[in-house]
């Protein structure tokens, strides 16, 4: 064993991961390795059904069932006074178990709590549901057509809020919410323009997919509920659970072990309501761990339809856009309220538009409920932009390298939300991705044999959730050791690493004796979201600022201890010295000994702010803005449609870069996923009813979809001395950079993602018919 | 008919009675330690090692053989553990990742190559890619990229780490010839 291993895996100069030993050897507890002793196992049995209204449920055969402890309907919740069933980030509109109807193909309908699995399936087997049939929604033009069946027929009950939200939901159609961004004067800028380009584009609901599913165990007995669950929001876990159970938040008590995946599909309540409900029936621990089968309709990418207008005059600028978003949020709320402002904004693009005009819509329809998902919007925004950019330079015989330089916010213009952009890299980043591909403007597609060759780019701005709020706490120990408590969640993204480095160059002690926790409501300090790219950033500016607090304590206890000025004192490398004398200084260890101070403690808050006006949507919508670009070379094959990524380049802004190695995996992970959403990745619907919900019929990348080439640029700029987030950022260029080299390669222009080989054939196909005609 | 009424001929296993839980007696043979485990004939070689041997290092992922992440080696071949009904793991010899690193917990070399290059991010497929890493390296010493693509192409990694971990597998070919 090597002194690396005995001091952790992690180097700071290259990073990593704290907890590599354990990942390697199969022992990292994730949610689905809890075990609480007396604990049952739940099995739910899921709506059949699209829509539709619950005659009567009978479940005294399954009640009969040996091993069986709780078979639980929404009726009898609905029965009692000890819990308020409803639950949802920002509406309180979904139901623990369906109440009344069903809104959704694999809607929870009945749960079992019982000994083992086999009892709890047994039990379900035997539970009979009279349905009537409603009439339902599936797609948002039936869902937003004069009186279409209403998904939800009351108005939302709006419940906690976020302090960045805009709700226009007034209830009575099936808008959820409605996001406005008014920027400029859209006609003023469409009369300037030379030509109005008008071009729909789509993108279709797809799933996480993260390989661990769901998992939760719940313990509520004697007015205390403690959930042990992989998700990504703790705090918003813990209120919710509170409301439902009519508890203090101190009676709440979530625990968040590492994620096997995240992706957004684990942000905000999902099983955890549930889960603790049955608990609470039960009085007794039990575990819900969710099937793939149950993921796939547990959350979802939002399907969209973007229709975009662009305006541009005939050198290529352009003069105004005009986007209509009507994002499929499917049957619950969820986060969609939300996401539909930062897809809706996002439609503005890393562009200079003096006149912008977005309306952004949230609808709800009779499919799973769509959510958060890595690029929150984003990626079906650029999808529409930066494929619609390409058209536009097409029709205007101008590069689309040039076209793109041309427009690309500089620093000091504005945003499409109105504050002037800081910090740009867009120039940068797309000039070395296209340096990199090989870019030429009057390249001709290379052709050998039936298949063909050709480049794409593309470029794309991301916001972070502004405002938004982190608090630290760390702990000096006596031996100089630190411990750092936060409630960022370990995701796979290296947070706990990043953290560890960032507090352990700030303290000055080896990253080896840094630990960094995992949440634990009753222990750690409040952290507003594990997502939105925002931990390194937000968190780990708390963190130094609680470092920061301990490291003044240090420079008091030695000025005391030194009797020396405290202006005259510096720490270095777990002593604190007086300056100019090397030999006189104090080690952190003795000063926190002699003082008997037990350990130092520091905490610290992160607050950024700005906002959105709500009927405008100007304000500040980002803290400061991602940034990142895409380079693609693709291989098509005329005969069969294929399309082949061979090489691909992933630029993207950190600002400072905390933990290479971490940066280069969610780059090159950005890429294997949008690789697939790009090529593959779609839940296919016929009335409702998922034709592809598992990994035998649901494809994601594997390791042979990888581009032979595969070149992540993280760029740096440390004068900005600011750190972006890249969880997400690199994702939202590789579809665009992808359709636009399909186009380069074929002249096939395609607006619906994904981009599969039947689409690409016919695409091919209407082509030759065209040439055959024009003739 | 519930699972437990089905006559036990009818499953693998054989003709060996049913105890009055509907359960199987068998003996696995896992990480070179025998196992005594009590099993339905329905349960999957994955349902019983983590719940009955008590390993967290398979894990399910999809539940019908396509992500690998509940990888066994059975007689050192990579099999999928939710897909292999208990009773035909008896008497074969199964390796999970617990199995793999030393008495004193120093790592099997592949699993030291996959440290060095972080070849994983929330590693949830780790112990899977590892396992059928080990198997391809027993079968092919010295893979190409391009060989250990192809082998490596039944195990997913939603994080996406797959460049990492072919430098790791490359590299863990060198580890492994060097003993």
């Amino acid at each position: 064993m090597t002194d690396d291993m005995h001091r952790g895996t992690i180097d700071p100069v290259r990073g990593g991961m704290l907890d590599a030993l354990e990942r390697v050897t199969g022992r990292v507890p994730y949610a689905i390795d809890i075990e609480v002793p007396g604990m049952l196992h739940a099995r739910l049995l899921r709506s059949a059904m699209a829509h539709a209204r619950i005659r009567s449920i009978d479940v005294s055969r399954a009640r009969a069932v040996p091993g069986v402890a709780v078979v639980l309907t929404g009726e009898d919740l609905a029965a009692r006074s000890d819990i308020q069933p409803w639950f949802g980030p920002v509406f309180r509109d979904q139901p623990i178990l369906a109440m009344g109807k069903v809104r959704y193909v694999g809607e929870p309908v009945v749960a079992v709590a019982a000994v083992d699995l086999d009892a709890a399936q047994e039990a379900l087997d035997l539970v009979d549901i009279e349905y009537e049939e409603l009439p339902a929604v599936f797609g948002v033009e039936d869902a937003l057509a004069e009186n279409a069946p209403l998904v939800h027929e009351e108005p939302p009950r709006i419940g906690q809020t976020f302090a960045d939200l805009i709700i226009d939901a007034k209830g009575g159609t099936n808008v959820c919410n409605h996001f406005k961004l008014r920027k400029g004067d859209v006609e003023a800028g469409f009369a300037e323009a030379d030509e109005v380009f008008e071009d729909l584009f789509t993108s279709p609901p797809v799933q996480h997919v993260p390989l661990e599913t769901h998992a939760c165990v719940a313990d509520v007995r004697d007015g205390r509920v403690t959930v042990w669950t992989g998700a990504q929001i703790p705090f918003v876990v813990r209120s919710q659970l509170a409301e439902i159970f009519g508890l203090p938040q101190t009676r709440v008590r979530v625990i968040v072990p590492t994620l096997g995946g995240g992706y957004g599909a684990k942000t905000y309540p999902k099983i955890e309501p549930l889960t603790a409900a049955l608990s609470f029936v039960a009085r007794r621990p039990v575990r819900l761990h969710l099937t793939r089968e149950e993921e796939f309709v547990t959350i979802t990418k939002h399907g969209v339809r973007i229709r975009m207008r662009t305006g541009v005059k005939r050198d290529g600028t352009i003069t105004a856009r005009q986007s209509v978003c009507q994002f499929n949020t499917g049957a619950y709320a969820d986060i969609g309220p939300r996401l539909i402002k930062n897809g809706g904004y996002g439609t503005g693009g890393p562009h200079h538009i003096p006149n912008v005009w977005v309306d952004s819509y949230a609808v709800y329809t009779n499919i799973a409920p769509a959510g958060a998902f890595r690029g929150y919007g984003v990626s079906q925004a650029a999808w529409a932009y930066e494929t619609q950019m390409d058209m536009i330079a097409d029709k205007l015989g101008l590069d689309p390298l040039e076209f793109r330089l041309r427009n690309l916010l500089v620093d000091g213009q504005r945003v499409m939300t109105g504050e002037p952009m800081f910090d740009a890299h867009f120039r940068d980043l797309l000039g070395r991705a296209a340096a990199w591909i090989g870019w030429d403007g009057g390249e001709q597609p290379a052709r050998s044999g039936s298949k063909v060759r050709a480049k794409g780019l593309s470029c794309i701005i991301k916001g972070t959730v502004t405002p938004s709020t982190s608090t630290a706490s760390a702990k000096l120990n006596d031996d100089a050791s630190l411990d750092v408590l936060t409630s960022s969640v370990e995701m796979g993204q290296g947070m706990h690493a990043s953290l560890a480095l960032m507090a352990s160059q700030r303290m000055g002690v080896p990253v080896g004796n840094v630990n960094v926790s995992s949440p634990d409501t009753d222990v750690t300090p409040y952290d507003q979201q594990t997502s939105s790219s925002r931990t390194t950033h937000a968190m780990g500016t708390a963190v130094m600022g609680a470092v920061d607090q301990i490291r003044e304590q240090l420079v008091a206890l030695a000025s005391d201890q030194l009797e020396i000025n405290p202006a005259d004192l510096e720490l270095d490398g777990g002593v604190v010295r007086v300056k100019g004398s090397p030999d006189r200084s104090i080690g952190f260890g003795d000063l926190i000994r002699r003082s008997r101070s037990g350990n130092l403690l520091g905490s610290s808050t992160f607050r950024t702010e700005g906002g959105l006006d709500a009927d405008t949507g100007l304000g500040i919508g980002s803290v400061h803005w991602h940034q990142a670009a895409g380079a693609a070379e693709v291989e098509v094959d005329l005969e069969t449609g294929r399309v082949d990524v061979l090489r691909y380049h992933a630029g993207v802004y950190a600002g400072r870069i905390i933990n290479p190695v971490q940066a280069e995996l969610q780059t090159e992970g950005n890429v294997a996923f949008g690789l697939g959403q790009a090529l593959f990745e779609e839940m296919v619907y016929d009335d409702g009813q998922l034709q592809n919900g598992n990994l035998g019929d649901y494809m994601i990348a594997s390791i042979e979809d990888l581009p032979a080439e595969l070149h992540t640029d993280v760029l740096e700029h440390l004068e900005a001395n600011d750190i972006h987030g890249i969880g997400e950022t690199s994702l939202p260029p590789v579809m665009p950079a992808i359709g636009n080299a399909v186009y380069r390669a074929t002249g096939v222009r395609i607006t619906d993602l994904p981009i599969t080989p039947e689409k690409v054939l016919r695409g091919l196909r209407a082509r030759a018919d065209q040439e055959v005609h024009s003739r | 008919m519930t699972m437990t009424d089905q006559p036990a001929d009818a499953l693998p296993g054989g003709s060996r009675p049913l105890d009055a839980e509907g359960k199987l007696t068998l003996t696995l043979r896992v990480n070179g330690r025998e196992h005594v485990v009590r099993a339905r004939p329905q349960h999957t070689l994955l349902d019983v090692l983590r719940n009955e041997v008590g390993l967290t290092g398979p894990r399910e992922g999809c539940g019908v053989g396509m992500c690998g992440a509940c990888t066994v080696l059975v007689d050192g071949r990579p099999v999928s553990g939710c897909l292999l009904l208990v009773p035909l793991a008896e008497g074969h010899d199964l390796v999970t990742i617990e199995g793999l690193d030393g008495p004193d917990g120093e790592l099997h070399p592949i699993q030291a190559a996959y440290v060095a290059h972080t070849a994983f991010q929330c590693s949830y497929c780790t112990p899977g890619f590892i396992l059928t890493t080990k198997a391809l390296l027993e079968d092919n010493p010295d893979p190409s990229r391009d060989e250990a693509k192809e082998y490596l192409a039944g195990n997913l990694c939603r994080c996406g780490s797959y460049v990492k971990i072919l430098d790791a597998v490359m590299d863990a070919k060198d580890r492994v010839r060097q003993g």
